[in-house]
């Protein structure tokens, strides 16, 4: 057995993290670093990071790359300036938008603004209908003066959004084509490229922001490549995307969009994996951070992936679509540095503003004032005062104290009760953003594994295991570098969603069977083209399906080929999805609206070895006791154990507290704990067996 | 355990049930206007029928469903068991606005006693009546305008009423539409009661109920704390309306009230251009929360201070049975009127006055491509007005709707077998000001097949959007027909229009009104309207006094 070396690298706003797994003949050996993020010269920070975890890029078989460049150069505005061709009677379609106020008492509501202005957006002549037919002849007699307006104003990238382009892509493709003809160098997309489903406000902004950040991530890319092949990195890096998989280098340069989201998709495909391993196929993913917390359902081992994705929205904003594969997450503004405050009203709140890095929790000792989520933590004994982010900074207890006294104090409670609220009231917004992922859609809770992870996860988990009455709780090995762990499972992935109407009755097999093959040809034809061994891809075909006259769907899953003894089948199980989520069912005739294909292959994914169980007795990990203050089930004396001293086989009962370098796990009386054969915690709660 | 950080947890969970139950009715819906124009509301009330939480959707709707549930608890008394459904859409029986709103409501029971109940609104694509869609401007009695629900029982402690569901459907020209989504309705009470149950029997039923009362009592303080930065006195406006008629409000802001008088007001109109009293307190339920404080949830005590006077048999308070299928168009009038005559003193909240109008599209007829009746009901996004600082918004629903969507042109190729020619922003003369109004929209509906129809119904098409300071006054709403024949006409209000191959419809919205004097507008910002091709350079001269900087 030969050693074969994995390396993951993310990106991130302030640090850039490494983890370096080996496999070989002595089992699995992980490292991990940490690094500065150096902007604007991403690739160094890199570089820096490996040689600070000591890798030697020759060495690295297998290497997955994440970078938030893309999200970030959308939501500070500095991608490029961007010039739109669309179809005659729709250039003011992205400013005009959707037309809604979410913020709606607020009658000095601002609108977002678009990212193309007005004298930047052109049209030519020509339509297709809805049905992909041609209804007008493209007339591209007018793209050369396109041209010469977009260079004369400085546009650095052009994207083009064609009316029922989804369901004919011809006449996107010769706009796009004279358009090269006439500017070879320019960075380009069209919005077919992306996406193939209907609604041209969502699609067209796509493109626009896409073509946004083209060029940012495209130079990012190419140096991050540039630099590692010259250090003797074997294979160019895969690329992190935002629907759990990874992609090659060369097509997320070609369209980076799809980069959009993939922070969280890692830490959610590594539940999947997880989950599949442990065999606990139905998970609820919970990944708490320094500001945010985040949630997605797993469902028999698949993430859900959906292309209903916006930035900046809210119930203050309506933010902007962007239509590509993203895992289905919900995300709340809270996490470990969540600001805790009182409003005029003596109301708590918790977040949604962050404390940062800088100045940090009032436990930081950096200045800061506010009570965060951590110093109620750390006041209740929950993250050890000793111990404080792993022994690297020493708890400001002082500060702590006085940050949460003074939240006491505007709610005329004690400081202790303080801490306490600020706990319950944390839960409370994470339960109900779990409860939007699983309970608002029909899923039974008791049937989910709640897996939590990042540095804050396992400090709330059984809290909220509890409260939703899961089946059990799992923190993974490793827990606060899980993300990076994910990105080393993902597989080569691509999601195809097109758009295309068809009855569920007899006659219509064909035609769906049609847009299928054509999806799965598409995508063969693409792996091949990038090396990828065609007995190595994998499809799951799913359906988008709706009662007749409703907008919404439901997907279900289909199994092999559509043929009209097949509809019924599919039929039913649409009815049956539908039921559950939505608790009844109609005598309705049922509609394909489109379908999603997934395409994967395996790319160098890692292989779990697991370890002997040993003994049950998990004395030796024992640090100690110490009072914690459990919140509702109040003051207890908890073991403390320390985390790198479990290992498999370890069992032990609540009160209980695990101390590893990157996060806490907080047990709770009555819950029983075992460490599995990959050093993944579980617990049992009250009851539970 | 009503400590402050439960009754807080309970509060959060009540606007999550909200959410939730409008977000499996906009799933489940069948008709257009619900799940993609979002005309419908979610809401909670506590065990009296006070309005404690409400979901996203339309802030029209938020103060409708209290007067549902209260109205159904007046009728019912004791005969209410726990998983019955109410069903009502009559104004002078807990409906409030018109025959196409369906009201459902449903109570949650704990320990043998209504702890409260959910309920939702939304409209219905067709509930009978004179015309297609049920709205008709030729209405003259609401029994006219469809089947009329007086606040009955659709389901029975879980059974449902087949009798009446198969009324309400016999009566509908669309009742596979109707079924649906009254189906989807059912869902969506039923999900909220299930996590109510949950909550309360976690918390108690007396913590549970404690909490609703905290809100509501928090959401009276909140109005209370921001009315006494209200200027106080009596502010009055009269301003004449497109037909001629004026209507009056007078403003009376004290240290503890906020009386809204609208006695003063022309008697009720002998077509459907009325709304019931209800409506009205609605209207000035909605600016009052957004004079005072925009930011919180809407609830029972957010409208404590608040006072409504009204004359039986006014527009403002139609007498049974008058029609009321446009009271849409009156509520929006009251609702403006109200802000007109109190954005000079509260600046910091009211912008100049925008498009101001539902712009109730109506077309049908036969899709060429499958056969099917189609029926087009939409309200139209158009101009908002200025403010000190900032021009208005381009293109958004008026202040009736909220978290409303328009339909993208492919989408409404597909379904309603029409051409949409054009979807653009407005750039006729108009809303210019130091701060312009935002632009309105024009869409054009190119039609398909023979024998398909037009009604509209639009406001402020004489009687421009009003600016501030100076400015200019909005452009108006209205409606053109290209007719095949090569004539253009032009409407305001028209009912059931005969359409054909290759009509076009074109829907013209306001831009907003303008705030401060357009000679003042900063000639960099006009240099970037005529760059942008929302004002001619001719245009710019004789308006804003621009002259180009010579180079």
């Amino acid at each position: 057995m030969t050693t074969t070396k994995r390396i993951a690298t993310d990106v991130g706003g302030t640090f850039t993290d490494l983890v370096a797994i080996e496999t070989g003949p002595e089992g699995m050996k992980i490292t991990t670093a940490k690094s500065d993020t150096t902007p604007p010269n991403f690739e160094t920070g890199v570089l820096n990071v490996m040689a600070k975890g000591g890798i030697d890029p020759k060495d690295v078989d297998f290497m997955v790359h994440g970078t938030t460049v893309v999200i970030n150069a959308l939501t500070e505005r500095k991608g490029v300036t961007v010039g739109l061709i669309t179809t005659e009677g729709f250039r003011d379609t992205i400013e005009i938008a959707r037309g809604n106020r979410p913020d709606f008492f607020n009658l000095h509501y601002e609108k977002p603004e678009p990212f193309v202005p007005r004298y930047l957006r052109t049209e030519v002549p020509g339509r297709m209908t809805y049905l992909g037919t041609e209804r007008i002849p493209l007339d591209l007699s007018g793209v050369s003066d396109i041209v010469t307006h977009f260079r004369a104003e400085g546009v650095q990238a052009v994207a083009i959004s064609l009316l029922h382009s989804y369901a004919n892509t011809a006449h996107e493709e010769a706009v796009l084509a004279e358009v090269q003809r006439l500017w070879p160098d320019v960075s380009i997309v069209a919005s077919h490229q992306i996406t193939r489903e209907w609604r041209e406000y969502e699609r067209s902004n796509t493109a626009v922001l896409s073509a946004y950040v083209q060029p940012v991530a495209a130079r990012y890319l190419g140096n991050l490549d540039d630099s590692l092949r010259a250090q003797g990195l074997p294979q160019s890096p895969y690329i992190m995307q935002s629907n759990c998989g990874v992609d090659s280098l060369a097509a997320t340069s070609a369209v980076p969009i799809t980069m959009v989201e993939s922070g969280p998709a890692s830490g959610f495909w590594g539940a999947a994996e997880l989950g599949k391993l442990i065999d606990e196929p139905d998970i609820l993913a919970l990944d708490i951070g320094g500001t945010t917390a985040k949630c997605s359902l797993i469902e028999g081992g698949e993430v859900r992936i959906m292309t209903d994705y916006w930035i900046e929205r809210s119930r203050k904003s309506a933010g902007y679509p962007i239509m590509v594969p993203v895992v289905d997450l919900v995300e709340i503004g809270n996490g470990g540095g969540s600001i805790a405050w009182v409003d005029d009203f003596d109301k708590l709140h918790v977040g949604p503003q962050s404390a940062g890095a800088l100045p940090g929790p009032a436990a930081y000792g950096k200045g800061g004032t506010n009570a965060t989520t951590t110093d109620a933590n750390l006041w209740l004994g929950r993250i050890n005062k000793d111990y404080f982010c792993g022994g690297a900074i020493d708890a400001d207890m002082d500060s702590a104290g006085n940050a949460l006294k003074a939240i006491g104090d505007k709610l005329g409670v004690s400081t202790d009760e303080a801490a306490q609220g600020i706990v319950r009231i944390a839960n409370n917004n994470m339960v109900n953003a779990l409860k939007l992922v699983s309970l608002n859609r029909g899923h039974d809770t008791r049937d989910f594994t709640l897996l939590a992870f990042g540095g804050g996860g396992a400090m709330h988990a059984v809290a909220l295991g509890q409260e939703l009455q899961v089946k059990k709780v799992v923190v993974p090995a490793a827990a606060s570098v899980f993300s990076a762990w994910g990105m080393m499972m993902s597989d080569l992935r691509r999601d195809y969603f097109v758009t295309q109407l068809a009855d569920l009755s007899e006659g219509s097999a064909m035609g769906i069977e049609g847009v299928f093959a054509k999806a799965e040809a598409e995508a063969r034809a693409t792996f091949k083209a990038e090396g990828v061994d065609p007995a190595k891809l994998t499809f799951l075909r799913y359906g988008k399906f709706r009662y007749q006259n409703q907008e919404h769907t439901t997907e279900v899953l289909l199994d092999g080929t559509v043929t009209d003894g097949a509809l019924s089948k599919i039929a039913d199980d649409f009815h049956g999805a539908y039921e559950r989520e939505y608790t009844y069912r109609l005598d309705a005739p049922v509609e394909m609206v489109g379908i999603h294909l997934v395409a994967r292959a395996e790319v160098g994914k890692l292989e779990m070895v697991p370890a002997p169980l040993g003994d049950a007795d998990a004395s030796v990990a024992v640090k100690g006791t110490r009072d914690v203050d459990y919140a509702l089930e109040g003051k207890h004396s908890a073991t403390i154990y320390d985390g790198e001293k479990l290992r498999a086989g370890m069992a032990f009962n609540g009160p209980a507290i695990i101390e590893d370098p990157g996060t806490t796990v907080v047990i709770h009386p009555n819950n029983t704990v075992s460490i599995d054969a990959y050093h993944n915690i579980h617990i049992l709660l009250e009851g539970q067996s | 355990m009503s400590d402050p950080i439960t009754l807080e947890i309970i509060q959060n969970s009540l606007q999550a049930t909200s959410d939730e139950m409008f977000a499996a009715m906009r799933k489940t819906a069948m008709s257009s206007i619900i799940y993609e124009v979002l005309d419908m509301g979610t809401g909670i009330t506590d065990a009296q029928g006070r309005i404690a939480s409400s979901g996203a959707g339309i802030p029209a709707f938020i103060g409708v469903l209290d007067k549902s549930v209260q109205f159904i608890l007046s009728k019912f008394g004791d005969d209410i068991r726990p998983n019955d459904v109410f069903i009502t859409n009559d104004p002078w029986h807990g409906g409030v606005t018109h025959l196409n709103d369906l009201v459902l409501a449903m109570p949650v029971f704990a320990d043998g006693a209504i702890i409260a109940w959910t309920a939702n609104i939304a409209h219905n694509s067709d509930v009978g009546g004179m015309a297609p869609g049920s709205l008709s401007g030729d209405a003259t009695e609401i029994f006219q305008e469809g089947l009329r629900l007086p606040a009955v029982k659709l389901i029975r402690e879980g059974v449902t009423d087949q009798a009446v569901m198969d009324i309400i459907t016999c009566n509908s020209r669309m009742p596979d539409f109707l079924l649906g989504d009254v189906w989807a309705a059912i869902a969506a009470v039923r999900i909220g009661a299930k996590r109510l149950e949950e909550l309360s029997a976690k918390y108690t039923p007396s913590t549970f109920k404690a909490a609703m009362d905290s809100f509501m009592d928090f959401g009276e303080k909140t109005a209370r704390a921001e009315l006494a930065k209200l200027p106080k006195g009596t502010f009055e406006l009269s301003e004449p309306q497109d037909d001629g008629r004026i209507y009056n409000v007078k403003i009376t802001i004290t240290d503890d009230e906020f009386i809204v008088d609208l006695r003063d007001n022309p008697d009720q109109d002998v077509g459907c251009t009325n709304t019931s009293r209800d409506g009205t307190i609605v209207c000035a339920q909605m600016l009052f929360k957004s004079v005072t404080d925009p930011d919180t949830p809407a609830n029972e005590g957010s409208f404590r201070p608040l006072k409504v006077l009204t004359t039986e048999g006014t527009v403002f308070h139609a007498k049974e049975p008058a029609a009321i299928g446009f009271y849409f168009e009156t509520e929006v009038r009251v609702y403006d009127l109200i802000w007109r005559c109190m954005a000079p003193h509260v600046p910091e909240r009211l912008p100049a006055g925008h498009f101001s109008s539902i712009c109730g599209t109506f077309v049908g007829g036969i899709h060429p491509d499958t056969g099917r009746q189609y029926t087009i009901i939409e309200p139209q996004i158009g101009g908002w007005g200025a403010w000190e600082g900032r021009d208005g918004n381009p293109c958004i629903f008026s202040g009736f709707h909220g978290e409303t969507y328009n339909t993208p042109a492919e989408i409404s190729e597909a379904r309603n077998g029409l051409f949409i020619d054009r979807i653009a922003l407005n750039t006729a003369p108009g809303g210019e000001g130091e701060f312009n109004g935002g632009r309105g929209l024009v869409l054009e509906y190119r039609i398909r097949t023979q024998s398909g129809f037009l009604t509209a119904g639009y406001t402020r098409s004489v009687v421009k959007p009003w600016s501030l300071n100076g400015g200019e006054e909005g452009s108006g709403n209205f409606v053109e027909v290209d007719k095949v024949t090569g004539e253009t006409e032009h409407y305001a209000f028209v009912s059931g229009l005969g359409l054909t191959t290759d009509d076009v419809v074109r829907v013209i919205t306001s831009s907003g009104a303008g705030f401060g004097d357009p000679k003042k507008r900063d000639p960099k910002a006009v240099e970037m309207d005529i760059k942008n091709g929302f004002v001619t350079r001719d245009r710019a001269r004789e308006i804003h006094g621009y002259e180009e900087a010579s180079k």
